[in-house]
């Protein structure tokens, strides 16, 4: 801790399933508050994983954190159940099934357990095209919307910290590009630290002060967002570039393969 | 419901008949959408089937012995207290056995409400004996029989069932529909996993459901209770109950009302017609004719259908 006690900090965390599969192993991240940290890696890497160790999601699962810490304004959260840390003021948006499909948009919004006062109107401010919306079942909602309706309950909650587990995920880029402003602008309107888990590099990248890079359930690099996106690996694996020249998607993933085979 | 059918005028015109016929269906319908709703209520927010709602309604009903004794003369007061004991009954089972059960699988927990309803019967029998039991007398309350206009009759209790009936649904719908724990219910149902992560504690909303579903059973017992009198077999009704929920969907409370009436209607239409003895059989005909034809049910959601 360097700089300062950071708002979470994982340290050597590892993860188990069904006591004997290991998940994720010495993971040791920080996210310092006002922060946007992102999280990067490849299908399998253990990003959800990660996510989940810190939003007390694993005991459905049968995992559990089974050494190191998490640690949470300098107080250990591991293993909590999950409505105990978003009472803490840690919210997750999830990858899939991140809104109730037959609530309609409002219910969405109210059905949660703020801290402190509701916030809907907050959602309502960060993206008006969910008032519109307000009377629709959240089932006939286009993915974008249903991002922006995701985003908008977990901010109604009151978080401090807000996880966001593929923000890109089956969007179009322009719907990418837009979210990705809105969670900047959360952070700096809102002050609310955000730790972002993505596979599309250039947008977490773009948005993010600092990033880790995980493979095989290990972070294996991490640093500040401008330099990671300058960096050769990352240029390759995830930008899909090389030297100026842009590399196909076959290619890339040939490389990859003959790394992980050849070491 | 035998007060109802004892109402039943003899040898009237045709006319009369029908609609005595129709008075006792809507009488029918009432009760087993009453007790029907608790089941779709715990259901559709925890996916599990309370196969001990007959005996938690009979305890609430039992309840009603205990608390007329307490509020002698004051029949309305002893009534409310009993409905709320069976509020505060339901949410302690949830609490202290079902909770346990969150996370098994589901079958587990339906067995776990078998067991429970055993236990149950037995502790009614060791508390109030097995002897029928009239809760009107010892409130005080006589159950005189209404006329109708057609000639047809109603018992004071019977019509108090179809009131209370519509309020309670009626109160359901405006609970799920415009409160924020109804809403959270709701959400609860649908996605367990996000309702936690919104902060919503599930096993205050679960609690919630089962007090809710005992109370509403409850209500139906007692009146049943008030109208035909109490024993044992009172958890028959309940289970004759069931299939009126699933024949409507067990995830919709539409649905109960409408597997209610169409379960009521074949019960006393074949009971007048063809023969009384079926009437404890015919509940469950509609249901295998159900399951064979649509086994979601009327109003049930299709994908979430999870044969047990």
């Amino acid at each position: 801790m360097t700089t300062g006690a950071p708002l979470l900090a994982l340290e050597q965390v590892e993860v188990t399933y069904h006591r004997v599969i290991t998940a994720v192993q010495g993971v040791t991240l920080k996210v310092a508050r006002g922060q946007i940290v992102a999280l990067l890696g490849t299908n399998g890497a253990g990003k959800t994983t990660t996510l989940r160790a810190i939003s007390g999601f694993l005991g459905l699962d049968d995992a559990r954190v089974t050494e190191g810490a998490v640690a949470y304004r300098g107080e250990r959260i591991e293993n909590r159940p999950p409505h105990e840390i978003t009472a803490r003021g840690i919210v997750l948006v999830p990858e899939r099934d991140k809104v109730f499909p037959n609530l309609s948009v409002a219910e969405n919004l109210v059905a949660n357990v703020p801290r402190g006062a509701p916030r809907a109107d907050l959602a309502y401010e960060l993206f008006p095209k969910l008032a519109e919306l307000r009377g629709r079942e959240a089932g006939y909602l286009s993915g974008g919307e249903r991002q922006m309706l995701a985003l908008g309950a977990a901010i109604a909650c009151g978080p401090e910290l807000l996880l966001v587990d593929e923000l890109s995920l089956g969007l179009a880029p322009v719907v990418v590009q837009d979210l990705a402003k809105r969670l900047q602008e959360i952070r700096d309107r809102l002050g609310i630290t955000i730790l972002l888990v993505e596979q599309n590099a250039p947008v977490a990248l773009g948005i993010a002060d600092w990033g880790y890079v995980m493979e095989n359930g290990r972070v294996v690099l991490d640093g500040d967002a401008a330099r990671l996106g300058a960096h050769q690996d990352i240029r390759e694996f995830y930008l899909g570039q090389s030297s100026g020249e842009r590399r196909s998607y076959r290619e890339v993933k040939q490389y990859r393969r003959s790394r992980r085979w050849y070491g | 419901m035998r007060g109802a059918v004892a109402a039943q005028p003899r040898g009237n015109h045709r006319r009369g008949l029908s609609i005595q016929l129709a008075v006792n269906i809507a009488v029918l319908a009432s009760i087993y959408a009453l007790i029907g709703c608790g089941y779709v209520l715990i259901y559709r927010t925890s996916r599990v089937l309370n196969l001990a709602h007959g005996e938690l309604m009979m305890v609430a009903a039992y309840l009603l012995l205990a608390t007329a004794s307490l509020f002698s003369g004051h029949p309305l007061a002893a009534f409310a207290a009993s409905a709320l004991l069976g509020l505060v009954v339901g949410a302690a089972v949830y609490l202290v056995l079902m909770r346990k059960m969150t996370g098994e699988r589901v079958l587990a927990a339906v067995l776990a409400t078998v067991a429970l309803g055993i236990l149950l019967r037995g502790i009614v029998v060791l508390v109030w004996s097995a002897q029928q039991q009239y809760p009107g007398q010892a409130l005080g309350w006589s159950n005189p029989a209404l006329a109708l206009p057609g000639g047809a009759r109603i018992s004071a209790a019977a019509a108090a069932l179809v009131l209370t009936t519509a309020a309670a649904y009626a109160g359901l719908f405006a609970f799920l529909r415009y409160t924020r724990w109804g809403i959270r219910m709701r959400a609860a149902g649908q996605n367990p996993l996000l309702a936690a992560q919104r902060g919503i504690r599930l096993h205050g909303v679960y609690a919630l459901a089962w007090g809710l579903s005992t109370f509403t059973g409850g209500l139906a017992g007692m009146l049943i209770a008030l109208d035909a009198g109490l024993e044992q077999t009172m958890v028959v009704i309940g289970l004759k109950a069931f299939p009126a929920a699933l024949v409507g969907g067990l995830d919709s409370l539409v649905g109960a009302i409408a597997g209610a009436l169409i379960v009521a209607a074949a019960e006393v239409l074949l009971i007048h017609y063809v023969n009384p003895l079926l009437a404890d059989v015919v509940p469950f005909l509609v249901l295998i004719a159900m399951l064979l034809a649509r086994p979601w049910g009327l109003f049930g959601t299709r994908e979430e259908l999870d044969r047990v």
